[in-house]
């Protein structure tokens, strides 16, 4: 039975490991603007990543932008979720299909959309004037806020879905029961639901978590050119820059962070999840 | 502890009937069981006496109070559900103290109660356990301890013993009724086990297609049923179709005339013959007036079964199993026998087709 891994593994090793293996040496060479990249091994890279306020910079806004992305998320996709988990009509499969929708558009194709909705000029803003509600046009694109709507939007279905395996599973019976002893709505929520979702507040937010600190089109087309997410800096590092060291380094920076956390989340929430 | 008042409740889902038009009331310290086979409304019922559904029509009264509209949280009945519902996160002690918790008690008051309850149920030693750790029978009284510490208006019970296996359940039946009866509760439980019902209930309501065929005490139900689907449903029970021959007997639709007293109450619309199998007597030889053939003997322990066959109609006897020697020991399949019992036991009742 072991051997049924054994393409599997390959696969891995030979797509993912060799080449991260390669990049990892590569981030340890040097740069020069003149031959391009130079044989070395020295972490200067890292140091540089860690040290410079231009890049700690990023790292610190693509950290902050994910951890604000996953709570929001959370927060939206969790009565969707509920409701979802909690359906029984016969619609049910559809309704799953419809929220998988959206992934089928490709993130540029989609944040285009959101350009068209958004611009000075957009829908959104003519909309609005038209309705009287604002008299100037909202400055959306190319700012912090259109990242995260567009973020968002891209990640809120993984979210719903998971969220909703694991509220589907809780037994209705234990809403009954909690409301019997005198839980109003709000207590059931807080005291049962919650709790019992733990495990899938956990994955979906890893999941969202991972997918948000590497967000590249949607960073790039709605964010604007000054707008900077690790992603896009490693891009630019290898292709604009021709930097591929760099470019490297930044890569395993952003690697290192979003595990450091991943692990950090879930060992906090095993730790809460026993004790509670 | 309250009076349950229901008052022509009614609960439709869509076009089709959940429950039809019940009336009923449980007095205080009364238990009555609501029995009847699955999809005849009596969840539906408790759901709606609980306030987890909203009735179509109708009201439902504790102690005169309507509670019709009352959010299921402000009702303050206490329910044993099914699947026990236990909170799987919290312990034993937890679990019995959400209840006092919501209810705004402060943690010394909780822990007095918690313990109090735990002590009635004999589960002090398994306070700190989660319910995975538990047993079902454990379970079941975490589950009992939970509904009664926060001294509820009226106890609820739905099918509280049918995940326990069958030792563990007569125990269990007799545990509960005897606590209901010491406290004093005022109670409602759901089952489709007729025995659970006879056995525990004051009163029994026979359901089906979500309306009452039948209350009254377990004996009247099992003596006097007002029709076919009720004396099939609390035991069991020979049912012949037929048409009163005259008054002193029933002609059945196989042309066998059985003797029967026709003491007055019967419905018109009367058209089967009802009796319960340990009613009959089987006398060996063709002596009697109802003479048939054996078709089978079923050796049960301490009652055999006898099948008897009167052409294409059978009757089903069951009576102690002989000891060697006596008459019925010696019967063997294809003898003839008679059948005899007292005419005034068999009752007359409709056989509705449903």
């Amino acid at each position: 039975m072991a051997l049924l891994v054994v393409p599997a593994c390959l696969l891995v090793l030979a797509l993912l490991i060799g080449p991260m293996i390669l990049m990892f040496r590569i981030s340890l060479n040097q740069f020069s603007p003149t031959q391009l990249m130079m044989q070395a091994l020295s972490p200067d890279n890292y140091i540089k990543a860690a040290t410079d306020p231009y890049y700690q910079q990023i790292i610190l806004a693509t950290l902050g932008i994910a951890l604000l992305c996953t709570l929001l998320t959370l927060i939206l996709a969790f009565p969707a979720a509920y409701w979802l988990g909690r359906m029984e009509s016969r619609w049910k499969s559809l309704v799953v299909i419809a929220t998988l929708f959206p992934l089928l558009v490709g993130n540029v194709v989609r944040s285009a959309g959101w350009m068209a909705l958004f611009a000075r000029d957009g829908l959104l803003n003519t909309v609005l004037m038209k309705l009287g509600v604002v008299s100037a046009p909202l400055e959306i694109m190319y700012t912090t806020k259109a990242v995260i709507i567009g973020i968002i939007a891209v990640v809120l279905p993984y979210m719903i879905l998971t969220l909703s395996a694991v509220i589907e599973s809780i037994p209705r019976d234990l809403e009954y029961a909690a409301a019997n002893l005198g839980a109003s709505g709000a207590r059931v929520f807080w005291r049962v639901i919650l709790p019992l979702s733990g495990p899938g507040v956990a994955a979906g937010s890893i999941l969202v978590f991972v997918l948000c600190m590497n967000t590249y089109a949607t960073a790039v087309l709605l964010g604007g050119p000054r707008f900077k997410m690790m992603a896009p800096a490693v891009y630019d590092q290898f292709v604009r820059g021709n930097n591929w060291p760099m470019g490297a380094a930044l890569a395993f920076m952003l690697l290192a962070v979003t595990m450091a956390f991943t692990v950090f989340g879930s060992v906090a929430f095993a730790r809460k999840y026993r004790a509670g | 502890m309250a009076q349950l008042i229901i008052e022509k409740l009614t609960k439709r889902f869509g076009t089709s009937i959940g429950v039809e038009g019940l009336d009923l009331s449980v007095n205080e310290g009364e238990l009555v069981a609501l029995l009847g086979p699955s999809g005849c409304g009596k969840t539906t019922t408790l759901r709606m006496v609980a306030g987890f559904l909203p009735p179509t029509s109708g009201r439902v009264l504790f102690d005169r109070e309507d509670v019709t509209q009352l959010p299921a949280y402000k009702r303050a009945t206490g329910m044993v559900f099914q699947s026990y519902a236990l909170f799987p996160h919290m312990s034993a002690a937890d679990n019995v103290g959400f209840g006092l918790e919501m209810r705004g008690l402060n943690a010394a008051e909780r822990k007095t109660k918690i313990e109090e309850a735990l002590k009635l149920v004999r589960l002090s030693h398994l306070a700190d356990r989660l319910p995975r750790q538990l047993s079902g029978g454990q379970q079941q009284r975490v589950a009992l301890a939970r509904a009664l510490v926060i001294n509820p208006r009226i106890f609820l019970l739905d099918e509280p013993l049918s995940n326990l296996d069958a030792k563990l359940r007569a125990e269990v039946r007799l545990e509960i009724r005897a606590l209901q009866q010491r406290l004093g509760l005022t109670t409602l439980m759901v089952t489709h086990d007729r025995e659970e019902a006879l056995t525990m209930a004051d009163r029994l309501v026979v359901m089906e297609g979500g309306r009452v065929r039948q209350i009254g005490t377990p004996q009247e139900l099992y003596d006097s049923p007002v029709d076919a689907f009720v004396a099939d449903f609390v035991g069991r029970c020979n049912i012949l179709p037929g048409r009163r021959a005259d008054e002193r007997q029933f002609r059945t639709s196989g042309g066998l005339l059985l003797p029967v007293d026709v003491i007055g109450g019967e419905r018109d619309d009367a058209n089967a013959f009802a009796l319960r199998p340990e009613r009959i007597d089987i006398v060996p030889g063709d002596a009697g007036e109802v003479r048939g053939r054996v078709q089978a003997i079923t050796y049960m322990g301490a009652q055999t079964e006898y099948v008897v066959a009167f052409g294409d109609e059978t009757l089903v006897a069951v009576r102690p199993t002989p000891d060697a020697g006596e008459p019925l020991a010696a019967l063997k399949p294809n003898d003839s026998v008679s059948l005899q019992w007292d005419r005034k036991v068999p009752r007359l009742v409709p056989q509705t087709s449903s």
